[in-house]
């Protein structure tokens, strides 16, 4: 299936093999280079069952730190993992589910709250993605407008209301991992988690920018778009202030270009292309 | 040359004869090896006019493949594939082109790569940008074809073999 020299068996062994390292216990962030492999593999052969699968069989779920560590890889799989991925993990609700449930009482290091916010925060991003299978992971508004074949914003009145719940969904996790910061202890593991939000929000503010602009172009009820806009704006400060926090976290901009954005928000009446 | 990379270099010579790559192969593990170096422009133009012949293509895909999947501690090797790929985007065939659509998430996830060496300096940011900049022009197909052309163009005017 892929045009890259590849072995399927050696495939798989690696696989299990980084799915392993990825979830290890170490208080960490998931190394990247192990999440890669596991993105790669899904475009590779198509498919993220035997991710499902690996990842039922490391004993994540004992361990909270492991099973945190799961979330943020699952999530950039999601992103970034070949598109059957988001449709495949639709099958896996079950077992999101039973990682919110099983940490317990005992999280002597405070992820219980953590995961539980992950976990709903990607099954709202499922259920999203469900609803529009036009969107990839990342929410790349170029494949989209490819997909779609035409630059038509007009049915997008509902659809930038749903981007918009998931950016606050967004928010809403973002802040409490913040708040869960621990003093002097070290913070890489759930920084780590900062990665992937950091990323889908941009995605989806880029993507809702667009698309309104585009809206705007097209309709002369501009007073009907009024409630996007005041949305729009309140959403631009809450993300500008997020990624403030997250330039400041010396090992997160060692993971990623954290994006700085202007401080007024984007004019929706101008038009980007000239 | 100091004696470290003379000997570095010496291995890498073994490694070819044990190995048994071909001639063509040894022509792009030598522009992308962990010598401090770029590969020159010699080096990559050579590559991109053996792109042209189909077997030198799939033996070379065969070893940038390796090296773009090489781990943080070689990132000189990631990073000079990097740079031989944007060449051969520009100037060689349009089977690298086609090859690295179809791939395109080989470079993409590069985009996080991460190495931080012994003295505390960051050399995956290297890596994460050139990924960036060859993932932009692979997802703009009108700017590879604008730049494509615009290398043609030169080369033909350089070479003097296009009419005045």
């Amino acid at each position: 299936l892929p045009t890259r020299p590849v072995d399927r068996d050696k495939a798989e062994r690696a696989l299990s093999e980084n799915i392993k390292k990825a979830t290890n216990a170490e208080e960490i962030a998931p190394k990247q280079k192990h999440v890669r492999n596991c993105i790669i593999y899904t475009w590779d052969y198509h498919s993220s069952q035997s991710i499902w699968t690996g990842l039922r069989v490391q004993p994540i779920l004992n361990d909270e730190v492991q099973t945190f560590k799961a979330l943020i890889l699952v999530h950039k799989i999601l992103q970034e993992g070949h598109p059957i991925v988001l449709r495949e993990a639709q099958a896996q609700m079950g077992w999101f589910e039973t990682c919110a449930r099983t940490v317990g009482a005992d999280s002597m290091r405070g992820y219980a709250p953590l995961i539980r916010a992950a976990v709903q925060y990607i099954l709202q991003k499922l259920r999203f993605h469900r609803h529009h299978k036009e969107f990839n992971g990342m929410f790349e508004y170029e494949e989209y407008i490819s997909l779609k074949n035409i630059d038509n914003p007009d049915e997008g009145y509902e659809t930038i209301m749903d981007l918009m719940n998931l950016q606050d969904g967004i928010e809403q996790k973002q802040k409490l991992v913040f708040a869960h910061f621990r003093g002097a202890a070290n913070n890489e593991c759930r920084i780590s988690s900062l990665v992937p939000l950091v990323k889908e929000s941009y995605g989806i503010y880029k993507f809702l920018t667009s698309m309104l602009r585009a809206m705007h172009r097209r309709t002369d009820a501009l007073d009907a778009l009024e409630p996007l806009r005041g949305r729009y704006n309140t959403q631009h400060f809450a993300l500008r202030r997020f990624y403030y926090e997250c330039s400041n976290l010396k090992f997160l901009t060692t993971l990623i270009n954290v994006p700085k954005l202007n401080h007024d928000p984007p004019n929706l009446f101008d038009s980007p292309d000239d | 040359m100091s004696i470290q990379n003379m000997s570095k270099s010496a291995v890498r010579v073994g490694k070819n004869y044990i190995k048994g790559y071909t001639d063509t192969q040894v022509k792009v593990r030598d522009a992308t090896s962990n010598d401090p170096w770029g590969p020159s422009g010699t080096q990559m133009n050579e590559l991109a006019q053996l792109s042209y012949n189909q077997n030198d293509f799939i033996e070379m895909m065969e070893i940038m493949d390796k090296r773009l999947n090489d781990k943080g501690k070689n990132w000189r090797h990631v990073f000079k594939t990097l740079t031989v790929l944007d060449y051969l985007l520009h100037a060689g065939s349009e089977n690298v082109v086609i090859y690295f659509r179809d791939n395109m998430y080989v470079v993409k996830t590069l985009r996080e790569f991460q190495y931080i060496d012994e003295g505390g300096k960051d050399q995956g940011a290297n890596v994460r940008q050139k990924a960036k900049d060859i993932t932009n022009l692979l997802q703009d197909d009108s700017r590879l074809r604008d730049e494509r052309r615009g290398r043609t163009n030169m080369r033909d005017r350089m070479s003097g073999t296009s009419a005045p």
